[in-house]
């Protein structure tokens, strides 16, 4: 690598940073991206009540000046769980996309590079994998193992691996095909130093991409655990497990119960795929 | 031709076989066991044993897969261990409600997911496209029970226009069958809209940028005719992709849609199975979304290669 | 009392000793009406009789179920649970599945709703003087749905059915050391007598609707029971479309009154939470079994009645006595006086519940002794037995639980007061059927928890309460309670005829219990039957079963 192209990297990067605050989409989305990460690391000193301190005799009392969500079944403020509630997901989630990008990133490039028999064999485990719907492989794992926040990871994690990895391979093969890697082969450099010392600073701005939209996925899939039951578990404030243990209340009239959980979580995923989104019109341009 | 079919179709055998054996394995580590799941947890030791040893279940595993290989090889998908009947009338039945499902969801999906993503090019990077492109990648990763919900108690509790269960009386014929999946079909299509509007819209910018269409302006023919004959054409073709690739998740993968309306589809079969080590129906219905999944990438391949002769058939699996 | 006397005598004649017992203590005021209509019943004392007793001794008459004023002919709508598994009589064991067999099958005697046994099939029953053997005397005239009579054959061949260790039954978890396949003998054809392995007091419970699969079925039964859904009852299945729903038509060759409405349909659920906006959309007329606390809109929802019936369903929660942190009974109780009981009670359970005293003698049982003194929260004692104990810094451990009912929510409650006592419970919630796994030490969480809190569902007598989950060699003693004394008194308990002996020694094992908590009884919660106001007439019982032949619509 020379000089030319390390400064040429680094204009690139000052471009795509313009390019990012400028972009409207970006910026709201990493406000309220931002604001959910600040909700994780200090919600438990911003709220009014303690999010697990139950009041079972004021239960289900609607928004008032003292709560101002209302109280769930067990009396808990609603306000103060919501504000809570991002913690477990917003620790899950980018856990388990961090660990599908590693192993995707390391199967893609391997399956791209080498292509052959290796190609061929992880592409068809790859396969059987994507054949099943995520949701299913992940349930059949957790009932398998047991329901644990390690276990929800490393199975969200290892679901949508499959997935990055055929983003990453088709990269690939069209790097492979380019200048500096012959170059790179005429210098006799090893197979391990092309794939992670060339290519891969050269496809990370895809990567990132297929990270951020992953991670709104991961999201997803969390929540969707958690309201089938097998993904967080009580006490935690998790949005979705709220909705599931509330959702026959709004027939009650109790629609707070369920109403800001919601709220939490559409806002979380619109965040985050603003944030994508303004990130990948910033790394095409 | 030919020979990329029969290449990509010995591909799919051999997809298929290894989801089997995984299915297997994993099979084998869930907790619980068969005869306690018909007993309940407070029946007696005794009874529970002999209703697995009735079951064959004390056989060495590797024993009781070959068996069920070699009868399912013959078109016989097993007993339920659970339900002591057949498991192939449970598998068509939860497959035609959930082809069902998926083909409303589909009829309602594509074409508004078509004129969004045209919509959303022909205005690109006005309000209207980030509103469409916005609002679909949202909608797309909006879990289905957020929608859902919202959707019940509009529709099903205030209003009371559409059944909140998605069970038909009996004998309902398909009109009162359409009113029935309406509801349960409104999540999916929402996960879907974002895909189709979005792979569409790149499609169609990349079309209206072509040099044919650039060439079939200059010809002079009207605009609304080079988008409807050129530009539409082509960037329909990444769409079939997508739809594709969706029809694991759209066949099997709406255990949350199922649960919330109560509807008998293929993924809360295979959940229902897989808690109750049902062996015969989790490994029938696990294959099932396997080969609609591999039938479906197979057909979308075939109709991309017609509909665009251009692509490598060798590549085409890249 | 004098003037009625030598009616009462007349009465008296030819009774047997426990049951001129309980006549001398329900005169005397030691057995209150309801206790002695109640055990009169098991005792084989027909109703009829037991109000004349009341009448005789100027108290009243005893209650009937009268026929409401519903329109014959309707369609009755019903939410339930789905079977888990195919309906077989022998092998069923969830709500689903027996809720169905209820409704074309009819037991000998049926446990209502106050917990008075009934007759149906049998007409009247009695034991000889130590319990050991019953008699009873079966109805004439009723026909099976495929055709033929009922008489003693038919039950004779039920029973061993049921007790044939072979059969994989699920009854055997009643009748394993009390009744034996052969042991039930026809003495004519309407009279059938049960040769017991020993005293039982209270074994017509075992063979009423408490013991949920023993319908009595032709001695021809074929097996497959889905292809002919035989029995006796005021309903024939129309159709049963598995996981979907059944439906039921009135039987027109019912041997009693015929059922009112023409047709009821069940639609079967996974959950609780779609049966309430069913209920609320108007899909369904009636929701089976609600729990409170998930049911808490319909509580307050003014055009939905919420029928409560007493139970001894309950959520026991067991500390294993022989783990490093439960060894000591001290810490047991510290444990136990975190918990506000009157809390679970309205809070939790909506007051739909009766608070528990850490035994499974709850007060709906005539048998339980009142005067031992109720467990109240009193953190400050606590303290100190931890202290005592020598765990004054407190410790750390797991609470293994399910996903069921009202058990998350109380888990949860449980964590934040053991807290006072520096008790850290982390939760580990999961899959019920993952929790009961093999339901045997070793595979399962239920069975191998230091601390777990499992479900019983109600049971007419407390028997199996006792010895199951509390003797050394319980089949489901998941707290490890190894303790003589308490193994002779169950044992005593159970072979004890008379109300006042069997009150007596439930005194002495509640006060052991209390002192020794392996398992902590917080509440037993009421039976909920959720419907709609127009509807009347409709009988559910604390097991979960629902009888439809007086339903209707007003």
């Amino acid at each position: 690598m020379t000089d030319v192209d390390a400064s040429h990297r680094q204009r690139r990067i000052h471009e795509v940073f313009a390019a990012l605050f400028v972009s409207g989409s970006f910026v709201t989305g990493m406000t309220i991206v931002l604001f959910w990460a600040l909700c994780t690391v200090l919600g438990r000193h911003l709220v009014p009540y303690d999010p697990l301190a139950d009041d079972i005799l004021n239960a289900l009392a609607p928004p008032s000046a003292e709560h101002w969500f209302g109280t769930d079944q067990l009396g808990r403020d609603i306000f103060s769980r919501v504000i809570v509630g991002s913690r477990d997901i917003l620790t899950v989630a980018p856990l388990a996309t961090i660990l599908a990008t590693g192993v995707g990133t390391v199967l893609g490039l391997l399956t791209g590079y080498f292509r052959g028999v290796v190609d061929d064999v992880v592409s068809r485990f790859n396969e059987a994998m994507m054949a099943m719907p995520s949701v299913i492989v992940a349930l059949l794992a957790i009932v398998a193992l047991g329901t644990s926040e390690t276990t929800v990871i490393i199975v969200i994690g290892l679901s949508f691996a499959p997935v990055i990895a055929r983003t990453v391979r088709s990269t690939v093969l069209a790097e492979r095909e380019l200048d500096y890697i012959a170059a790179a082969k005429l210098r006799h450099e090893n197979s391990m130093h092309i794939m992670f010392v060339e290519i891969l600073p050269n496809i990370l701005p895809p990567i990132l991409v297929e990270f951020t939209v992953r991670l709104g996925y991961a999201i997803f899939a969390v929540a969707t655990l958690s309201f089938i039951g097998f993904g967080l578990q009580p006490p935690s404030p998790d949005w979705g497990l709220s909705i599931s243990t509330n959702y026959s209340m709004i027939s009650g009239g109790y629609w707070w119960a369920v109403v800001f959980d919601a709220l939490a979580i559409a806002s979380l995923v619109i965040g985050i795929n603003l944030v994508a989104d303004g990130l990948q019109g910033a790394l095409n341009d | 031709m030919s020979r990329f079919l029969g290449r990509r179709f010995a591909f799919s055998l051999t997809t298929l076989f290894l989801l089997s054996l995984l299915v297997f394995f994993v099979g084998q580590v869930l907790p619980g066991n068969v005869g306690r799941t018909i007993l309940g947890p407070l029946a007696d030791q005794e009874a529970v044993d002999a209703l697995n040893r009735q079951f064959g279940l004390d056989r060495p595993i590797v024993e009781q897969y070959g068996t069920w290989i070699w009868h399912f090889l013959q078109g016989d998908m097993g007993q339920s261990y659970i339900y002591g009947v057949p498991v192939a009338p449970f598998i068509v039945q939860a497959l035609g409600n959930s082809l069902k499902l998926a083909l409303v969801a589909f009829m309602l999906v594509v074409p508004l997911g078509i004129l969004g993503g045209v919509l959303a090019a022909l205005n690109a990077d006005r309000p209207i496209d980030r509103v469409i492109s916005m609002g679909g990648l949202s909608a797309t990763v909006m879990p289905e029970f957020v929608s859902g919900v919202v959707l019940i108690m509009i529709f099903g509790v205030w209003l009371r226009w559409l059944p909140i269960s998605a069970a038909w009386p009996e004998g309902a014929g398909p009109l009162t069958q359409l009113y029935y999946v309406i509801l349960p079909a409104i999540p999916l299509v929402l996960v879907l809209f974002g895909y189709i509007a979005r792979m569409t819209r790149a499609s169609m910018i990349e079309a209206l940028d072509s040099d044919y269409t650039r060439t079939a302006v200059l010809k002079g023919l009207t605009w609304r005719r080079v988008i409807w004959r050129h530009v539409l054409r082509n960037a329909l073709l990444p769409t079939i992709t997508v739809i594709a690739s969706q029809t694991g998740y759209l066949i099997g993968g709406l255990i949350v849609v199922e649960t919330l309306f109560r509807y008998q589809g293929i993924g809360s079969l295979i959940f229902r199975a897989a808690k109750a080590k049902d062996f015969a129906m989790l490994e029938a219905g696990v294959l099932i979304i396997g080969i609609t999944y591999a039938v479906a990438t197979l057909l979308a391949d075939i109709l991309y290669s017609i509909l665009n002769p251009r692509i490598q058939m060798e590549t085409a699996n890249d | 009392m004098t003037r009625n006397a030598s009616w009462l005598d007349n009465l008296r004649a030819g009774l047997t000793p426990p049951e001129n017992h309980l006549i001398d203590g329900y005169v005397d005021g030691r057995v209150s009406r309801r206790e002695f209509l109640r055990h009169g019943s098991l005792l084989g004392l027909s109703l009829p009789f037991l109000g004349r007793v009341g009448l005789a001794t100027g108290l009243g008459a005893a209650p009937s179920v009268a026929r409401a004023a519903g329109q014959p002919g309707a369609t009755i709508r019903v939410a339930c649970t789905a079977p888990e598994a195919e309906i077989d009589p022998v092998l069923v064991g969830d709500y689903g599945a027996f809720l169905m067999l209820q409704q074309v099958g009819e037991f000998l005697c049926v446990d209502g709703p106050d917990l008075l046994l009934r007759p149906s099939l049998a007409t009247s029953w009695k034991s000889n003087e130590d319990g050991s053997v019953w008699t009873f005397t079966l109805r004439k005239g009723v026909k099976f749905h495929s055709g033929g009579e009922m008489r003693a054959d038919d039950v004779v061949a039920t029973m061993d059915r049921l007790a044939d260790p072979k059969n994989s039954s699920n009854a055997l978890s009643v009748f394993k050391g009390i009744l034996q396949s052969g042991a039930t003998r026809k003495v004519d054809d309407y009279t059938v007598e049960f040769h017991l392995n020993g005293p039982n007091g209270n074994f017509p419970y075992l063979v009423s609707s408490d013991n949920y699969n023993a319908i009595i079925l032709p001695a021809s039964y074929p097996g497959h029971y889905e292809t002919a859904w035989d029995g006796t009852g005021p309903f024939r299945l129309h159709k049963y479309t598995r996981n979907v729903g059944a439906s039921f038509i009135r039987n027109e060759e019912y041997w009693g009154r015929k059922s009112l409405p023409a047709r009821t349909e069940f639609t079967f659920f996974a959950d609780i939470q779609p049966q309430i906006l069913a209920l609320q959309a108007g899909e369904v007329d009636i929701i089976n079994k609600l729990p409170a606390l998930a049911g808490v809109a319909l509580l307050n929802d003014p055009s939905v009645n919420v029928m409560t019936i007493k139970s001894s369903a309950h959520q026991p929660v067991h500390m294993q006595c022989d783990s490093e942190v439960f060894k000591d009974p001290r810490v047991r109780q510290a444990v136990s006086l975190c918990l506000d009981r009157e809390k679970l009670k309205t809070g939790l359970m909506k007051d739909r519940a009766i608070i528990g005293n850490d035994s499974p003698l709850a007060s709906v049982y005539p048998s339980a002794d009142p005067s031992v003194p109720q467990r109240k929260q009193d953190i400050r004692k606590a303290r100190e037995l931890m202290k005592a104990a020598g765990k004054e810094n407190g410790f750390q451990v797991a609470l293994t639980t399910e996903q069921y009912l009202e058990i998350p929510a109380y888990a949860q409650l449980i964590q934040r007061w053991v807290k006072e006592i520096g008790i850290d419970l982390t939760l580990d919630i999961m899959d019920r059927n993952v929790f009961y796994g093999d339901a045997v030490r070793g595979k399962s969480p239920w069975r191998d928890s230091v601390m777990g809190i499992a479900d019983f569902g109600h049971r007419g007598v407390p028997n199996v309460f006792l010895t199951a989950i509390l003797t050394s060699d319980g089949s489901w003693n998941s707290a490890n309670l190894q303790n003589r004394e308490y193994d002779a008194l169950a044992k005593s308990y159970i072979g004890t005829l008379d109300l006042e002996s069997q009150r007596q020694v439930a005194g002495q094992i509640q006060r052991l219990l209390l002192e020794e908590t392996p398992v902590l009884y917080g509440y037993f919660f009421d039976h909920l039957t959720a419907m709609a106001k127009h509807i009347v007439g409709v009988q559910p019982t604390a097991m979960g079963q629902l009888f439809l032949q007086e339903a209707g619509k007003a």
